[in-house]
C-alpha cells in the first residue's frame, strides 16, 4: 500500500529520482557501460521536458531553490531522517522536534549539511 | 543481449547477497510488460523495502521510457534509482509463458531481474550488479536451468554458480 506524502516532498523526491536518471544517462561512462551490457538508451530531451514540468509543480519556490542549489553539490538532497539523525551527513539534528512532520508550508532542513529532510 | 558484460576479473561479486526468498517470484501472473513491472515492484513493498511502491514504479517506468530494458534471449533487467527504497534490492521473477517486453529480438522475457537502489553519491555496486546479472544468464543452458529450478534454493545456487563462471 502506498502511503501519502506531503506535496512538496513528494514532488521533490520525484524530481530527485528524475535527476538521478538524467545524471546516469548523461554520464558517458555509465551510459557506455549500460550500452555494452545491451541496454537501449534513447535521447534524454523528453526527460528534460518532464523535469521542467515537474519542477513547475513545486508550490514552495524557496524549497525548490534550495533543492536546485543543493543538487549542484549532492546527488542526495532529499534524505530521510532516522531517529534524530540526518542520513545525508549522519549528524544529529539538535533543534528539530523528531515528532514534527514536514507539511506543505515547512520542511525540515539539516542545519549541518543543508539537505532537505523527510520522515519515512 | 550483449555478451560484453564486464570481465569477471575486473569486478567483485555482489549479486549473491541480494538474492532472497522474499524477493523471488516463481511465476509471474502478468503476460504484459507494465503489469509485470507492477508485480515486481509490489514484491519490494511486500518485503518492506519501500512504503511507496507507486513512486518506485514511476521511476522504473521512466527508465523504461528511455529504452526497453529487455535484453533479448528471454531476459529483462528493469532498473531505477528511487529515493523511496531503503536499500539496493534485486527482485527475481520467472515467467514460463513469457512477458511481452519489447525486446530487440522480439522474444518474450522469461527471466526478469528488477534492480532498484536509492541514489547515492557514489555507487559502483549498482552497475556491477547489472553486469553480474547480464553475465550470469548469458548461456542458454543456464537460462534453461533457472527456468526449470524447482525452488528458490536451487534457483539461487544455479545463479550464484553462473556469476562465478
Amino acid at each position: 500500500m502506498t502511503e501519502a506524502m506531503t506535496q512538496p516532498i513528494d514532488i521533490l523526491i520525484q524530481l530527485q529520482d528524475l535527476d538521478c536518471l538524467i545524471r546516469d544517462l548523461r554520464d558517458p561512462e555509465m551510459a557506455s557501460q549500460q550500452q555494452r551490457l545491451g541496454f537501449a538508451l534513447e535521447d534524454i530531451q523528453e526527460l528534460e521536458r518532464s523535469r521542467e514540468l515537474l519542477a513547475g509543480q513545486v508550490e514552495n519556490e524557496r524549497l525548490l531553490q534550495i533543492y536546485e542549489r543543493m543538487s549542484r553539490r549532492f546527488v542526495r538532497v532529499i534524505v530521510p531522517v532516522e531517529g534524530r539523525v540526518c542520513t545525508g551527513c549522519r549528524m544529529s539534528l539538535p533543534t528539530s522536534d523528531p515528532t514534527r512532520q514536514a507539511d506543505s508550508a515547512t520542511c525540515d532542513i539539516c542545519e549541518n549539511c543543508g539537505r532537505i529532510l523527510y520522515r519515512r | 543481449m550483449s555478451s560484453a558484460a564486464l570481465p569477471a576479473a575486473s569486478r567483485m561479486l555482489f549479486l549473491e547477497e541480494y538474492l532472497r526468498p522474499t524477493l523471488f517470484i516463481p511465476e509471474l501472473k502478468s503476460k504484459r510488460k507494465d503489469p509485470a513491472l507492477e508485480e515486481l515492484v509490489a514484491q519490494v513493498a511486500a518485503a518492506q523495502l519501500t512504503r511507496h511502491p507507486d513512486r518506485v514504479l514511476e521511476a522504473v517506468r521512466r527508465r523504461e521510457s528511455m529504452g526497453s530494458t529487455g535484453l533479448g534471449k528471454g531476459i529483462a533487467v528493469p532498473h531505477a534509482r528511487s529515493t523511496l527504497v531503503k536499500q539496493r534490492t534485486v527482485v527475481v521473477a520467472r515467467s514460463k509463458k513469457g512477458v511481452d517486453y519489447d525486446a530487440p529480438d522480439g522474444k518474450p522475457a522469461q527471466l526478469l531481474f528488477l534492480l532498484v537502489a536509492p541514489p547515492l553519491e557514489r555507487d559502483p555496486v549498482y552497475l556491477n550488479l547489472m553486469a553480474e546479472i547480464v553475465g550470469a544468464v548469458r548461456l542458454a543452458r543456464t537460462r534453461q536451468r533457472l527456468l526449470d529450478a524447482a525452488d528458490f534454493k536451487t534457483f539461487r545456487r544455479i545463479l550464484v554458480e553462473a556469476t562465478r563462471d
